[in-house]
């Protein structure tokens, strides 16, 4: 069953790949085929985790090409379809027949193969392969969409640079384990050992640079968001949690039990990506590079659960342990869910509204009213409101916090309320973020005539974000079906009933679809007795103005008192030009941003070095054949010399 | 279920459900006899509640749903704060749990629908309300989970009705943990209802509203349900603080009768603050916050050191 499922989606994704690259009717064929492979990917994933049903080889050292799945392969193959299936089908409006699109669409099908087989390599070479494939195809796909013009060269060429240089971490990560045949079976390197941590520093470095992680996210912002929304979609939902996928089997399977100091740093790392991410994505005014900078937020969150269960895996406490890799993984899913819904759904505003400037846009929800909606609900999510998912996960992440804070040592005590500070506060600065995107995009008069005659975009890009925000709904009230698979698949034992809350214990627990319900329907009833007796609607009251366009709020001074509060933190750069001509004041001119203080203080002073380096390595190349010759014998002797003296061995 | 548990339950609903209003129309009656005036009977917020009740709606032109929704959702979110804070350690379960965690998210909802509605009305009044209300909110949420996870670590369960049961007698009192808990809840106490120094309650000048501002553009049973909410606020919070950081016996019928009386303690607190404070300038007002958080970080860490 599971393997002709698998087989089955495999086959729908390569079939789909190779004929949506042709003209006619090619395209959209090959577009439903992928979408209905993806879709049975993510069945055939749901089903191994919750059969426990595993297919393939199991994982080997040995550098022969070697496939399978397990339940955790199959949890991210499921996210995997979750995403891809409506991503896809989106793509069958959102890509016209004509030859840029059909190579976009066989890209995109060969990227979720790419993704698929990452997930079901079970060998070495097989994964670090295909995490290359997925680095790069992306890189085309944006290429090929911007029509490779200079901004967005730069854009790939930063992200390819940043993702290799601190990805050879994944490489050094790998091989290493690979060399010890610990790539795989747990409990191979000792713990403590020089080996072990030099390969958990690796993984966090490389596979953090895969996720986003800061500071070394700098790629994401800036290659998301000029992909075309269902490859953004993927991008931001799927490609960074593989990297998540790959972290939690080395630090969680495969490396046994780290020491107590790297499960701080990786708490560290994660409440600095999460608030980090927050922070400029509030102060940020283009659609998709602010959805793109709150995917590194969530990987900080998702990655603070992993941080929680290292933590409470190295003092003792198995149980909480699992239950903070569940609350990471639950993430997981959820942010692949509620962020592919946002990049599609602004992928539509961005074709019926023709802008993804949050000031150009307004009063969407009227004119398009199922993608607005949809993208409420996915905002909703994103700000990790009650009863929607993006709460549940982000409540059990906090419970493992409290629950690291409870453990009985002091260190532990600021450990744990420290990163629950942090979490609470990205909590509710991404409500505060998302306030100002939904009052934006969605709610008030259009701040653009243009804006005002927007329609509805057509029935398969508007039925994939519904589908998505319907997932948001689905796992945010019954979370608890999940959550006990999800706990289980930590390699120690766990307790585990399956209940539609999260009814962990030491908790007041989370009754999900209780409270759902009791919302929902005190909502309802609320709403029925405020009655249908309305008096003429009458305009907003602006001391007697009308109100225009111009007199509207804008983001940025929705946000102005938070960015005066940060100011010591963010230093914001203001310009204010003032020009009088004599006496008479004619024009005044305000410019601010708040400048990204990672790219100002770490980024550029490295470039810089590294090109004044390059600068004075260039003179070795003369260009002169005597001096290479030179080099060359002056090599020869260095080696020969070497040889004499014994350091060759 | 025993005794002590039916009662609990229903002082919980009724008390939470009717009692609240009461509680803010205490707090302006004792303010204005602290300051001289006679003041309005505690009894006003029900006469304005009826008042309100018998009012048309006026929609305001050009609104979506989110501006219809947002005052019965924050009304929701109201009853389900109610439901989940417990009077007493014996307080039952009413299927809806009793985590604080959970209890903070429901506020955070309240919270988006007030100033998702603001968006929607385009008031630039309202806007400002709501842009200041979420800047302290960012530090104010982490006050609240932080405060509260004093009592948390102290009992070893997010559970309210656990840690109300575990935080009673004397013993909790003698390490430095709870008292600095106290402290930072106190702190959040004044901003999450809304009261001096961090909101004036009682003004009406646009410029300087924060919790006022969202509600400028409702009206009639509209704002009924937002003045409702408001007064639920006050409820939950001083029925924790009353739990949580004031002494209370381990006796259940003990627990809920000091319950009336520590309310009353705190309001007239509330009350005494208001008219000593005066209102400070917003952008301190994350300081202050800082400041009670920082109190509950070091309660935990004192918990877990052991200090005596």
């Amino acid at each position: 069953m599971t393997v002709v499922l698998l087989y089955a989606a495999m086959l729908g994704l390569a079939a789909g790949t190779g004929l949506s690259g042709f003209a006619g009717r090619g395209l959209r064929t090959g577009l439903a085929l992928q979408t209905a492979g993806a879709a049975l990917l993510a069945v055939a994933g749901f089903y191994i985790l919750a059969t426990g049903h595993e297919v393939g080889a199991a994982f080997t050292s040995h550098l022969t090409p070697r496939l399978g799945v397990d339940r955790q392969s199959g949890l991210f193959l499921a996210t995997l379809g979750v995403v891809a299936a409506p991503a896809l089908g989106y793509s069958s409006r959102y890509l016209a027949d004509r030859r840029r699109d059909r190579a976009m669409a066989s890209l995109t099908g060969a990227f979720v193969v790419s993704m698929t087989v990452l997930l079901c390599a079970r060998d070495p070479v097989t994964f670090l392969a295909s995490w290359e494939m997925m680095t790069l195809l992306p890189a085309t796909i944006i290429l090929i969409y911007r029509a490779a013009d200079r901004e967005s060269r730069s854009s790939v060429f930063y992200y390819l640079a940043i993702t290799h240089l601190g990805g050879a971490g994944t490489w050094v990560a790998v091989l290493l384990l690979a060399k010890a045949a610990a790539f795989g079976p747990p409990g191979v390197i000792a713990t403590g050992s020089g080996l072990q941590i030099a390969v958990a520093l690796a993984a966090l470095v490389g596979m953090g640079t895969k996720a986003g992680l800061v500071p070394l996210h700098s790629w994401l912002p800036r290659a998301h968001p000029i992909a075309p929304a269902p490859v953004s979609a993927l991008m931001s939902g799927v490609m960074i949690k593989l990297a998540v996928y790959a972290m939690i089997r080395v630090f969680v399977d495969w490396l046994g039990l780290l020491p107590t100091w790297f499960g701080v740093l990786v708490l560290a790392v994660g409440a600095v990506s999460a608030l980090g991410g927050v922070t400029y994505a509030l102060f940020q005014h283009e659609l998709k590079r602010l959805l793109a900078l709150h995917s590194i937020e969530n990987v900080g969150i998702i990655v603070l659960g992993v941080g929680a269960c290292l933590l409470l895996r190295a003092r003792g406490d198995s149980t909480w342990a699992g239950f903070a890799l569940a609350a990471a993984l639950l993430h997981t899913l959820n942010h692949a869910v509620f962020k592919s819904l946002l990049f599609l759904g602004a992928g539509s505003i961005e074709r019926a509204a023709g802008s993804l400037q949050l000031d150009r846009l307004g009063g969407l929800l009227r004119r398009m009213p199922w993608t607005g909606a949809a993208f409420l609900i996915g905002a909703m999510s994103i700000a990790g409101l009650p009863p929607l998912n993006g709460f549940a996960s982000e409540w059990l992440t906090l419970e493992s916090l409290v629950h690291v804070a409870m453990s009985g040592r002091p260190a532990d005590g600021l450990y744990g309320t420290v990163a629950m500070a942090a979490l609470a506060a990205t909590a509710t600065l991404a409500v505060f973020c998302f306030v100002k995107v939904v009052g934006l995009v969605l709610l008030g008069p259009p701040r653009r005539q243009s804006v005002g005659e927007t329609n509805e975009v057509a029935p398969a890009m508007r039925h994939a974000v519904i589908a998505l925000a319907g997932s948001c709904v689905v796992l945010g009230v019954v979370p608890g079906l999940l959550v006990s698979r999800l706990a289980r698949l930590a390699p120690w034992p766990m307790p585990g009933s399956t209940i539609a809350g999260l009814n962990p214990p030491g908790t007041g627990s989370l009754p999900t679809l209780a409270i759902g319900l009791l919302l929902a329907g005190v909502t309802v009833a609320l709403v029925r007795m405020r009655g249908a007796r309305i008096a003429a609607p009458a305009p907003t009251w602006v001391c007697g103005q009308e109100i225009v366009p111009r007199l509207q709020w804008t983001g940025a001074g929705f946000t102005k008192p938070l960015q005066l509060v940060l100011e010591v933190v963010l230093r914001p750069r203001r310009e204010l030009e003032v020009r009088t001509e004599s006496g008479v004041l004619t024009e005044v001119s305000y410019r601010g941003e708040v400048p990204n203080l990672i790219d100002d203080r770490v980024y550029r002073p490295v470039a810089r070095w590294s090109l004044a380096a390059a600068a004075h390595a260039r003179r070795l190349q003369s260009g002169s054949l005597g001096t290479y010759t030179a080099y060359l014998i002056g090599l020869v002797v260095v080696v020969l010399m070497a040889g004499r003296i014994g350091w060759l061995g | 279920m025993n005794a002590p548990a039916v009662s609990a339950g229903v002082l919980e609903v009724v008390g939470g459900l009717a009692g609240s209003p009461l509680m803010v129309g205490a707090i302006q009656h004792w303010k204005a006899r602290l300051q001289g005036r006679r003041g309005p009977s505690p009894w006003q917020p029900y006469r304005e509640l009826r008042r309100l009740w018998g009012k048309t709606s006026v929609d305001v032109s050009g609104t979506t749903a989110v501006y219809r929704w947002a005052p019965a959702v924050i009304a929701a979110c109201a009853v389900a704060a109610v439901v989940i804070a417990p009077v007493a350690g014996s307080g039952p379960n009413l299927g809806f749990g009793h985590d604080f965690i959970a209890l903070v998210g429901i506020l955070a909802l309240a919270r988006f629908a007030a100033a998702a509605s603001t968006w929607d009305v385009a008031n630039g009044f309202s806007l400002m309300g709501a842009s200041r209300d979420l800047t302290v909110a960012v530090f104010a949420e982490v006050a609240l989970l932080l405060a509260l996870a004093v009592p948390a670590v102290l009992s070893g369960t997010t559970d309210l009705a656990a840690m109300i049961a575990a935080t009673a007698g004397g013993g909790p009192w003698s390490g430095p943990a709870l008292p600095l808990g106290a402290v930072a809840f106190a702190v959040v106490v004044e901003a999450e209802t809304g009261r001096q120094p961090f909101d004036n309650p009682d003004t009406h000048l646009e410029l300087t509203m924060i919790h006022e501002g969202p509600l400028l553009e409702y009206a009639g049973r509209d704002l009924a349900y937002l003045q409702w909410a408001a007064a639920a606020r006050h409820w939950v919070l001083l029925v924790l603080a009353s739990e949580l950081f004031l002494p209370h016996p381990h006796s259940a019928w003990a627990q809920l009768g000091l319950l009336p009386v520590e309310l009353v303690l705190l309001c007239a607190g509330l009350a005494l603050t208001e008219t000593l404070v005066a209102k400070m300038r917003i952008l301190l007002a994350p300081r202050l916050l800082a400041v009670a958080a920082a109190a509950a970080v070091l309660g935990v860490v004192a918990r877990e050191t052991g200090v005596r």
